[in-house]
């Protein structure tokens, strides 16, 4: 069990030290339990700082915001930024740094274990609390302890904790600076990628179904994208809105811009707008699950990013997140690939 | 008396001899273009129903193009490269390898049918071969008909 109050010291040591000049963490929120990301510059401050099992949000997002802040403030870091990062944070700042997007020494790294646990999924919660709102959740070992209006009420964390951290095999943050927690890595409450499987068991024409009704819904709100750490890119492929305008550009030029796709939320668009994503993320997506759970119309992204995130493991030996050193998963190949479906 | 002429104008041709199939092929500059090119000049014959174009390398294809390609009405894409070894850029055909794999698993995790998306590699010498695959490429789409799951549908 994390102490909340070791996490409030080490910020609140490294502010007062100068040796970070922000902390990114999570304070309480004002929508019942959930809290919300908060980034903390003064010392005093580091009280507002709290860890439990709503803490699901991907806080390496807000280092990406920070590089982009810095970027077009044509300003230069200066000391580092520090993060509190669980194990799936921890692994997108690797992958981050992987690709170059800020360096080591720009980021310290206040590792949280999730330990025997992870955060919860608000539907799972709703569900079996039978209406009552919850308006406070904290870790309480193997169960998960939220106040209602009725007192306090536990549920056995496997019942409530969010699939992805059911299939978790490294809840503790591996790069860090300093780590708070126990190291429960290889922790699997659930098979790794136990709901791909279920899933791969449908046939062709079931997959089919399945996924049209899935991409029919979607809305094009990217929140998927936005939300999404490893989709940094100034200029989305989807939507290229961005052409340079001159004087002299003509109605023709703008009209035939290049579309790879349309930014209309019709199904082949969106098919298409998912899978580019996939594919974009097939080697960094470290499953944080952050897509789907801001779904609002629930597409179970997971399974797609998944996917793709078992073949780099199974055909390439390639794990995401895994070193800061290590070649990208389509920069590089082995000998031996796989290469018997061609021709 | 229908059967013997098929094709008149009262006894339209059915859907399903209409289709011809329609695919997009990716070709390496370096090889399988120059395949194609000889499979022309040894007069093979081949089906017309592959669209090339020839791109840099096949390392060089974004899985973009491909969803693209199917996105504007292609019943098949073919990406075709050189032999493991031969690159012209050394290690382009190895990335695409990789690449590739992951595109083809993830159309058919979405339930696109496994015969709408091909690779293979045709060196600069091997015109013949090139005909075969575009052939059997013909062969295996035409029995799945049009492909709509992944085609745009504008008003």
């Amino acid at each position: 069990m994390i102490n909340i109050q070791d996490i409030r010291d080490t910020a609140r040591d490294l502010l007062a030290k100068g040796e970070v000049r922000a902390v990114i963490g999570w304070r309480a929120g004002s929508r019942g339990m959930a809290v919300e990301p908060v980034v903390i510059t003064a010392p005093e401050q580091a009280d507002e700082l709290v860890w439990d099992p709503t803490c699901y949000h991907n806080l390496a997002l807000h280092l990406v915001e920070d590089r982009k802040f810095l970027a077009h403030a044509r300003k230069t870091a200066g000391a580092p930024i520090g993060i509190i990062a669980k194990g799936c944070d921890a692994r997108a700042i690797v992958v981050l740094m992987q690709e170059n997007y800020f360096k080591r020494e720009d980021v310290y790294i206040i590792g949280v274990s999730c330990e025997g646990s992870g955060v919860i999924a608000e539907w799972k919660v709703a569900r079996q609390l039978d209406g009552a709102v919850p308006t406070a959740a904290a870790f309480a070992g193997d169960e998960f302890a939220f106040a209602t209006a009725a007192g306090e009420k536990r549920l056995p964390a496997r019942e409530v904790m969010a699939d992805r951290c059911l299939e978790c095999r490294n809840p503790f943050p591996k790069e860090h600076n300093v780590a708070l927690g126990e190291d429960k890595t290889g922790r699997a409450l659930d098979a790794p990628f136990a709901a791909l499987a279920r899933f791969e068991t449908r046939s062709e024409g079931e997959r089919w179904e399945f996924w049209q009704r899935q991409f029919e819904r979607c809305i094009r709100c990217f929140a998927c994208r936005s939300v999404c750490p490893m989709c940094y890119c100034e200029e989305c492929v989807v939507d290229s809105i961005n052409i340079a305008v001159a004087p002299e550009t003509t109605a023709e030029e703008k009209a035939n811009r290049i579309r790879w796709i349309e930014r209309s939320a019709v199904k082949s668009e969106n098919i298409t707008y998912h899978m580019t994503r996939a594919i974009h993320l097939a080697g960094r997506c470290v499953d944080c699950g952050e897509c789907e759970r801001v779904c609002p119309v629930n597409i179970p992204l997971r399974l797609l990013n998944n996917k793709m995130e078992r073949e780099a493991r199974e055909r390439f030996g390639y794990e995401p997140g895994a070193s800061i050193g290590g070649p990208s998963l389509v920069a590089s190949f082995r000998d031996d690939d796989p290469g018997a479906f061609i021709r | 008396m229908n059967a013997a002429k098929p094709m008149s104008a009262a006894n339209p041709m059915s859907e399903q001899q209409a289709y011809e199939p329609k695919i997009v092929a990716f070709l390496c500059k370096w090889c399988s273009s120059a395949g194609s090119d000889l499979a022309g000049v040894s007069r093979i014959q081949y089906p017309a129903n592959a669209t090339p174009i020839t791109v840099p390398c096949s390392g060089s294809m974004s899985p973009m193009y491909i969803l693209s390609a199917f996105n504007k009405g292609a019943d098949g894409v073919l990406v075709s490269g050189c032999h493991i070894g031969d690159c012209h850029y050394m290690e382009g055909n190895f990335l695409a390898r990789r690449k590739i794999h992951l595109v083809k698993e993830l159309l058919q995790f979405i339930g696109v049918e496994e015969n709408r998306f091909r690779m293979s590699w045709v060196s600069a010498a091997e015109g013949a071969k090139y005909a075969q695959v575009v052939k059997d490429f013909v062969e295996d789409l035409r029995p799945l008909g049009p492909q709509e799951k992944l085609k745009a549908q504008r008003t």
